[in-house]
């Protein structure tokens, strides 16, 4: 099974429903295995936000990382960093009472996002809402990814969900290359693709620092 | 349905509009002695690049603008020619768009950055270098040159390449190769599917690899080469009877094949993460 035909079936997953088949390929795949767990992830939050009067942390958390990654929210001082929860609350006194509308249209963003990501167009029969701008949990880019984003961000806003997805799919043939590469270590053509993999970052990261970027 | 005087209207609004963009629009053309051997780069942000050769020693540059948000910077010193469209504050993609198109002597080295406009090089045998985020790439009828292709988004195609020495590097877009022969052909993609369409030469070395995109090689029965594909979580399909070959690791049927195809004058690597491999009979 290929990831696109692991794919088509994500409604039926997500509902409970899974084959051998579609186990093996997600036990097989750690992109697969992170698109499923991220999505249940978000069906999750989602669920409990219908029980909880207030909003868990972790929603919070998402939704202030997606807020800072679009540049609307910056960095404070060391206690911003270490209160996610409580800075994403204080930049929304105002908007208490309404936080479950943000915090499900933020969720349902996520998931059009990380269907949209994977490029399969399956998702436009699922979901009708096609996402202008990508939130992406930050635990997804390195350090340097996020630099890279930042410094996009700032030069050319337009472009920059373009880099993201893009990192994002770097970023996952990198884990697969270098999972392979540390199974086989004395397979040649194992270490050539982690190779590969490594060169493709550097396409977008070197497109990204382009100095005709605007 | 519209009225006859709502018709006019509309049509006298776009008249004044195509004359005010007509007005707007600027065509400079740029002249440089720098002989066969030219170093050419031109580094553009919005609008495409075309590159043909010339038989004298001379670059002409020519620049469409389409507003006074955009200049072209020049610097020539010998060989070296650069161009730079300097997107100035404010600029959209409208107006800061460059329309090039470039006459360079064919045995020129070219260097091409273009951040969102398509570029299409053609008839040279001096070196290339390509580097496009989001437009497409079209190489075509190059031969004995270098050609190194990197892009992001945009698809890239090169059609009848003989004898160089080509790498592409694309994440997203799309890589189709149309009677590309060479002495080492090295394609990489993250999820654009690759497309081959020749005979593998007869001495080269082809390494096509990608993580999801799906990758198609066709290749007349005459073709010879010796190939390995491989897929660790896609399919492989083969259509040529090709003759056992020992590889260094496990065959799994369905995810790998290796064999010779006549006398295994080329060197063929199929090799992609989760996409599929199709060796296809033309």
């Amino acid at each position: 099974m290929t990831c696109a035909e692991f794919e088509k079936f994500l409604p039926e997953m997500l509902a409970g429903k899974t084959s051998l088949e579609q186990r093996q390929h997600r036990e097989s795949c750690s992109a697969c295995a992170d698109l499923v767990s991220d999505l249940n992830l978000i069906s999750q939050e989602a669920g409990s936000l219908q029980a909880d009067e207030e909003p868990s942390p972790r929603v919070w958390k998402s939704i202030e990382l997606a807020l800072r990654q679009e540049g609307l929210i910056r960095e404070e001082g060391p206690a911003a960093g270490s209160e996610p929860a409580l800075v994403a609350a204080r930049w929304f006194p105002r908007w208490r009472p309404a936080w479950a509308a943000v915090a499900l249209a933020s969720l349902a963003f996520a998931f059009a996002v990380l269907l949209n990501q994977r490029g399969t167009g399956r998702h436009d029969a699922m979901m009708s809402v096609r996402p202008a701008v990508p939130a992406i949990a930050a635990n997804d880019y390195s350090l340097e990814d996020q630099r890279i984003l930042a410094e996009v961000g700032s030069r050319a806003p337009a472009l920059r969900p373009a880099y993201e997805a893009n990192l994002q799919r770097v970023n996952a043939y990198i884990r697969d290359a270098e999972a392979w590469a540390k199974s086989n270590p004395n397979d040649e053509e194992a270490q050539r693709d982690l190779m590969s993999a490594y060169e493709q970052r550097t396409v977008v990261y070197s497109m990204a620092l382009d100095r005709s970027l605007q | 349905m519209l009225s006859k005087q709502r018709a006019a209207v509309l049509a006298s609004v776009g008249l004044v509009v195509l004359s005010q963009l007509a007005a707007a629009q600027t065509r400079q053309e740029y002249r440089f002695k720098a002989g066969r051997k030219a170093t050419v780069s031109i580094s553009n942000q919005y609008g495409p690049i075309t590159v043909k050769p010339t038989a004298g020693k001379v670059v002409v540059v020519a620049a469409t603008t389409y507003s006074d948000k955009v200049e072209i910077d020049k610097r020539h010193s010998g060989k070296r020619v650069a161009v730079v469209s300097h997107v100035l504050s404010g600029a959209t993609a409208e107006s800061g768009r460059v329309d090039y198109e470039l006459l360079v002597p064919s045995s020129a080295t070219v260097s091409i950055h273009s951040a969102t406009g398509p570029v299409r090089i053609e008839k040279l045998t001096g070196d290339v270098n390509l580097e496009g985020a989001t437009g497409g790439v079209d190489v075509r009828d190059l031969s004995s040159a270098h050609i190194h292709v990197r892009s992001m988004d945009g698809p890239v195609t090169l059609t009848n390449i003989t004898d160089g020495n080509v790498e592409i590097t694309s994440v997203r877009g799309d890589v189709t190769m149309n009677q590309v022969n060479a002495t080492r052909l090295q394609v990489n993609s993250t999820s654009g599917k690759i497309s081959y369409f020749g005979d593998f030469g007869d001495a080269g070395e082809y390494i096509l690899t990608s993580h999801t995109g799906d990758i198609e090689a066709t290749a007349p029965a005459y073709a010879s080469f010796d190939v390995t594909a491989r897929s660790e979580h896609g399919q492989v399909q083969n259509d040529f009877p090709l003759a056992p070959e020992h590889t260094s690791f496990v065959l799994r049927a369905g995810s790998a094949f290796a064999g010779t195809l006549n006398k295994a004058a080329s060197s063929v690597k199929l090799l992609s993460f989760s996409g599929k491999i199709h060796l296809k009979k033309r």
